[in-house]
């Protein structure tokens, strides 16, 4: 199984399409009476100040259905999960898990997924890890590994062939 | 001695030693014996954006590990701490999806019940140790240390899925500083976020956020600045150099973990609480703990 697999526009991501599809439509009917667009969100949004973020528009485009325009839009990957929005709304509806949906949907549909999170992935299937152990320098410019300063093994998953498996099928079967 | 399973996620074990190093110290100290379990893997919130299901099931199998040894979790990082809460929390009250992720876990034998709780470095010494416990233990009281504190957004947000400190006014490092004789002062960018999420994909904006929480800090004056996530560390410490040149700032600021600064004050050896691997200059602070 490989990275392509996992991202493609191949048959068995229909489902997994058909899934995220489900859930924002969900969340279309359940932000489609609440949010009044106070601008509360957009306030706060530590993306805004810096990336031009503005979740209340996010929410707005989801009313109207223009769910398309923003998987195609970079503008969504600029979130930098810090919930502000989630925790603020006086009306409860959260932003940022409108954004996961959206970039969730843009990965099944096979759009490039942007910058570092390819290798992410990658790793994690591998060795079940965001990264390998790195060696790191001191202030006093030594170089050290793991062991160097003490640390024990690392734990982590003991069968990867195994636990490579699980992590295919959550990407191509029926979810 | 209560024992607990500790939960070490990706940063804090491949990079962020410091962290380690200082918890492994400092937490036995205090009476909390730490028990290494094999088989642990990515919480997976780093992957929520590219597959939601996927940081679920992964989040579900790494609490099966835990009660399969029928331990709680001490979990360091925030962000593995948001994950597993938010898996427990979905699986808890949601039969149809416990049954759906469950299915994923049953090929490496395992079984996710919900028996294992969820403990973050800071609820653990705040409400499990206590501050009076603490109180006892310093040996070099660190007398008008003006610090900063960084909680790191996932510790307090979305309190909706609950969270160990508040999220509007989180006070729990700062009673901590407080019992080993530190004064934490609240400042407007406490809440701020580090940007650090965004170097997967916008590294240059990353280094923004960091500098420009740092800059303040350092214009008001602070003489440290404690955090508690490897995530908002790496930004803050091991990259704070390049932060300071992405927004034209000279910084300076000694950056250090909440385990770092508890183990000075017990009188830990600096080199047990892996300090020669900050690349902040800490220095600067003159603590006197060699």
């Amino acid at each position: 199984m490989s990275i392509t697999d996992l991202t493609s526009m191949g048959e068995p991501q229909t489902e997994l399409r058909k899934e995220i599809n489900d859930r924002l439509c969900k969340l279309q009917d359940e932000i489609s009476d609440y949010c009044y667009q106070c601008g509360k969100c957009t306030s706060g949004c530590e993306a805004h100040k810096l990336l031009e973020l503005e979740p209340h528009k996010i929410v707005a485009l989801l009313k109207r259905g223009l769910i398309d325009e923003m998987v195609n839009s970079d503008v969504i990957w600029t979130c930098m999960s810090c919930f502000k929005c989630r925790e603020r709304c006086p009306q409860k509806i959260a932003p940022v898990e409108i954004l996961f949906a959206l970039k969730n949907m843009a990965v099944a549909s096979g759009k490039q997924i942007p910058g570092n999170y390819t290798a992410l992935l990658q790793s994690v299937l591998s060795i079940g890890l965001l990264q390998d152990i790195k060696s790191v320098t001191t202030r006093d410019n030594k170089t050290l590994n793991r062991s160097d300063i003490g640390l024990p093994d690392i734990s982590k998953p003991t069968d990867p062939t195994k636990f490579q498996m699980m992590i295919s099928k959550i990407a191509i079967e029926k979810v | 001695m209560k024992k607990y399973g500790l939960y070490p996620g990706c940063v804090m074990p491949t990079e962020q030693y410091a962290l380690e190093k200082s918890i492994r110290e400092v937490l036995p100290y205090l009476d909390i014996e730490i028990v290494d379990l094999k088989g642990f893997s990515c919480c997976g919130e780093p992957l929520k954006s590219v597959n939601q299901m996927m940081t679920l099931t992964l989040s579900a199998r790494n609490l099966a590990i835990a009660e399969k040894e029928g331990l709680d979790l001490l979990v360091p990082c925030p962000m593995c701490h948001l994950a597993l809460s938010d898996c427990k929390r979905i699986l808890d009250t949601d039969p149809a999806m416990n049954q759906k992720i469950n299915k994923f876990l049953e090929d490496e034998g395992l079984k996710y019940t919900g028996k294992s709780s969820i403990y973050h470095t800071v609820e653990m010494l705040h409400n499990i140790v206590g501050i009076e416990k603490i109180k006892e233990k310093v040996k070099k009281p660190l007398i008008e240390l003006k610090v900063a504190t960084h909680y790191g957004c996932h510790l307090f947000r979305p309190s909706e899925v609950g969270r160990p400190v508040d999220s509007e006014n989180p006070q729990e490092i700062e009673n901590i500083l407080k019992a080993i004789g530190a004064n934490p002062i609240d400042y407007p960018e406490k809440l701020e976020c580090c940007g650090g999420l965004l170097n997967a994909n916008l590294p240059e904006s990353a280094l923004t956020k960091t500098g420009q929480k740092l800059q303040k800090v350092q214009e008001q004056g602070f003489d440290v600045f404690i955090d508690v996530c490897p995530w908002c560390h790496r930004q803050y410490d091991s990259k704070q150099k390049k932060a300071g040149e992405t927004v034209a700032a000279k910084l300076e600021m000694p950056v250090l973990y909440l385990t770092q600064l508890l183990g000075l004050s017990f009188g830990i050896s600096e080199e047990k609480i892996g300090l020669n691997l900050n690349l902040s200059p800490v220095d600067k602070l003159k603590l006197g703990g060699k």
